[in-house]
Formats: structure tokens, C-alpha cells, sequence
């Protein structure tokens, strides 16, 4: 079966992010003390109204850091809690217990913060090396909000070109047991069509 | 084209990037806005309202789904409260939403630009703006009561507030 030229693009990037998110897990791996890795889980296209539906984001107030990936070939890099999951990472990461305190210490959001930081740094340094992006991660903004707030932020740059949107979803795994966390990846416009040009000049 | 959800509490609908959702009493419009814009127009006494999740200010003559622009989004609501029998004078509306977020850093920031565009559409239609609850740095949950024409907004670590 001949494959579609959308088709094409996406297996390109699928490939682009698998081997960068293999980076990612193992910079991961290493800050957790080989307890969390990371997988490519898809890469697709979804229409706009459906995104937070097809990422599974509820209207449900989330933990997020978020940063981006500056440069013309970048994107935005949302990693994703529900407020149990978020607040257990933070504990494993300081050795401790989860805390008493409803509100986040200051030490809890800069753990958080930092694994976004950790994660963000390990996809500029893949992307720059497999297509020679030159790329700058922002400081991870460590937010309590709604999901689908800040997933509307990370894609009004796509927005602006086409009712359909390219997102990249990672999913945390903890040995043999996937984890209810995630991480979204939205490409920029720039980067998808340095992809799609890659495919055009191979045909 | 793909409908506003419909949630299993039957009188709630979810309206999602772009859409525009028709409802009437006792029906309730919902929408999770970061820098969009949610826009209601109500009739108050057919108690028939739209809501639009609107992403962008201007469609520079660009398709999309409608309630994606602002200079769309409004016309085709007026549309749709028509064939509701709900004409356009009378009509009041109340907007929220327009937020930059990630504090003013990261991804185009569009918010401000979302606001002042809706605005002056409105103006433009002739619709009277009675409500508005806008900018800042967070997401806002909508959620818009065609029974009397309430926009009820949730911010994280506020209490919720009536426009």
C-alpha cells in the first residue's frame, strides 16, 4: 500500500521523537535511580476540539511543569500529574515521605520541577544532535491548573495553520507498571515542516 | 463535523477548541479556557444561549471550524440563536478567558489579542457585553447556565465567581 504523504511525515517524526525519547528515559532512569524510564507512546494528529479528549486530560486541576524548547525547530514539553502521582514523584525524589501538608513545599515543586528540567534538557540535546536543531530549553514552570488550559497554550501556534494538531505522547513507566503521568510534546509548525521537507527531497 | 460532548449529566455540554454550542434551558455550555476565549450570547427571555471556545482573534479570511476566530465565531453564533428563534436584538453577552499563560513566557502568548478582538466584534454586532472575567496568568472552567444566563468561572486556588 502506498503510503500517504501524511503518512510519511508522521512515521519520520515517530521515529525522530522514539529515538529522542530513548535519550530522555535514560537521563530519566538516572534521576530516579533506575525506578522511572519513558516511552514514545504515538504520535498523531488530532483535530483541535478532540485533543484533550484523544490525550486523555480531563477538566480535572492537574500538576504540570512545563517548558519550552526555543528555536525555530522547538516545541512545548507539558509532563502531567493528577495531584497523588505528582505528589509521590517529589517524595521518591527527596526520600521521604509524602507530606502531611496539602500545599506543595517549596522542596517538593523545585523536585518536580527539576525532573521537567531533567526531561526537557535530554530532548535538546537528542533533537539537536539528530537534526542539527539549535535549540535552548526555557526554565520548567512548575503549575497547578487545568490541563487543558495549558495544552491550549502549547498549541495555539498550530492552531493558527490548521484545524488539526501534531502532539507527541510519552507515557512513565515504573519497571513492569505504566504510570498515570505523561508527557506531551508539541512540535513547532517549523519543526514538522523540516520533517515534511526531509520526506519531500527523499522521494 | 464533530458536536460539543454531552455529558452523562445530559443538561451539560462540553465545548472544545473551536466549537460553538446551542443550548436552552435547563441546559449547561462548558469550556476549559487557558488564553481562548469563552463567549456566551443569551436571550433572557427564551432563555436560549451559545458558547464559544474561540482560539484566535482574526481568520484573515482563513477556513476553519467556526467558532476558531472571533470575526467568525460571533456571526455564526448569531446564526444559530436565530434558528432558535432567539433574534439578535435582545441578546447580551458575557465573556472569560483570554489568560497568558505560563507567565508571560513560553508559546505565543495571545491572550490580550483574543480579548480585544471579541470586544470589538461585539461592539461591531451590536451586542451589549454585560460580564467579562479575563487576563491574568491561569486557566479558567467555564461553565454557562442557559436557565438564567449565569457564567460561573473557576480559577485554581479561588473560589468560584458569577458573571
Amino acid at each position: 500500500m502506498t503510503k500517504t504523504y501524511d503518512d510519511r511525515t508522521l512515521a519520520l517524526l515517530h521515529e525522530l521523537f522514539a529515538s529522542a525519547t530513548h535519550d530522555a528515559s535514560a537521563a530519566m532512569c538516572r534521576w530516579t535511580d533506575g525506578l522511572i524510564t519513558v516511552t514514545l507512546d504515538e504520535v498523531r494528529r488530532v483535530p483541535m476540539e478532540e485533543v484533550a479528549a484523544a490525550l486523555g486530560i480531563g477538566d480535572e486541576l492537574l500538576t504540570m511543569v512545563v517548558l519550552s524548547l526555543q528555536g525555530e525547530l522547538g516545541g512545548s514539553l507539558i509532563l502531567l500529574f493528577d495531584e497523588p502521582n505528582g505528589r509521590q514523584l517529589a517524595a521518591s525524589l527527596l526520600g521521604r515521605r509524602i507530606g502531611a501538608d496539602p500545599e506543595w513545599s517549596e522542596l517538593e515543586k523545585s523536585a518536580i520541577a527539576e525532573t521537567g528540567n531533567i526531561l526537557g534538557c535530554a530532548y535538546v540535546n537528542a533533537l539537536t544532535r539528530l537534526i542539527g536543531a539549535d535549540l535552548l530549553p526555557s526554565a520548567p514552570c512548575f503549575l497547578q491548573d487545568y490541563g487543558v488550559s495549558v495544552l491550549e497554550q502549547a498549541v495555539i501556534a498550530q492552531a493558527m495553520f490548521s484545524d488539526t494538531l501534531l502532539v507527541c505522547q510519552i507515557g512513565f513507566h515504573r519497571q513492569d507498571e505504566d504510570l498515570d503521568w505523561q508527557v506531551v510534546f508539541v512540535p513547532t509548525v517549523e519543526m514538522q515542516r523540516a520533517v515534511e521537507q526531509s520526506f519531500r527531497a527523499a522521494v | 463535523m464533530i458536536t460539543p460532548t454531552t455529558s452523562a449529566k445530559t443538561s451539560e455540554k462540553t465545548v472544545g477548541m473551536g466549537q460553538i454550542a446551542a443550548g436552552r434551558d435547563p441546559e449547561r455550555l462548558r469550556a476549559i479556557l487557558g488564553s481562548c476565549i469563552g463567549l456566551a450570547l443569551y436571550h433572557p427571555r427564551l432563555k436560549a444561549g451559545t458558547l464559544a471556545h474561540i482560539v484566535l482573534p482574526d481568520s484573515a479570511g482563513r477556513d476553519g471550524l467556526p467558532g476558531k476566530f472571533a470575526d467568525t465565531a460571533v456571526p455564526r453564533m448569531l446564526d444559530m440563536l436565530r434558528e432558535l428563534g432567539a433574534p439578535a436584538s435582545g441578546l447580551t453577552a458575557k465573556l472569560a478567558g483570554g489568560a497568558n499563560m505560563f507567565a508571560g513566557s513560553g508559546p505565543l502568548q495571545i491572550g490580550d489579542a483574543n480579548v480585544e478582538a471579541v470586544e470589538r466584534v461585539l461592539r461591531s454586532a451590536g451586542v451589549r457585553l454585560v460580564g467579562r472575567d479575563v487576563g491574568g496568568t491561569s486557566g479558567r472552567r467555564v461553565t454557562f447556565d442557559c436557565a438564567d444566563g449565569t457564567m460561573t468561572v473557576e480559577q485554581a486556588g479561588q473560589p468560584p465567581r458569577s458573571l
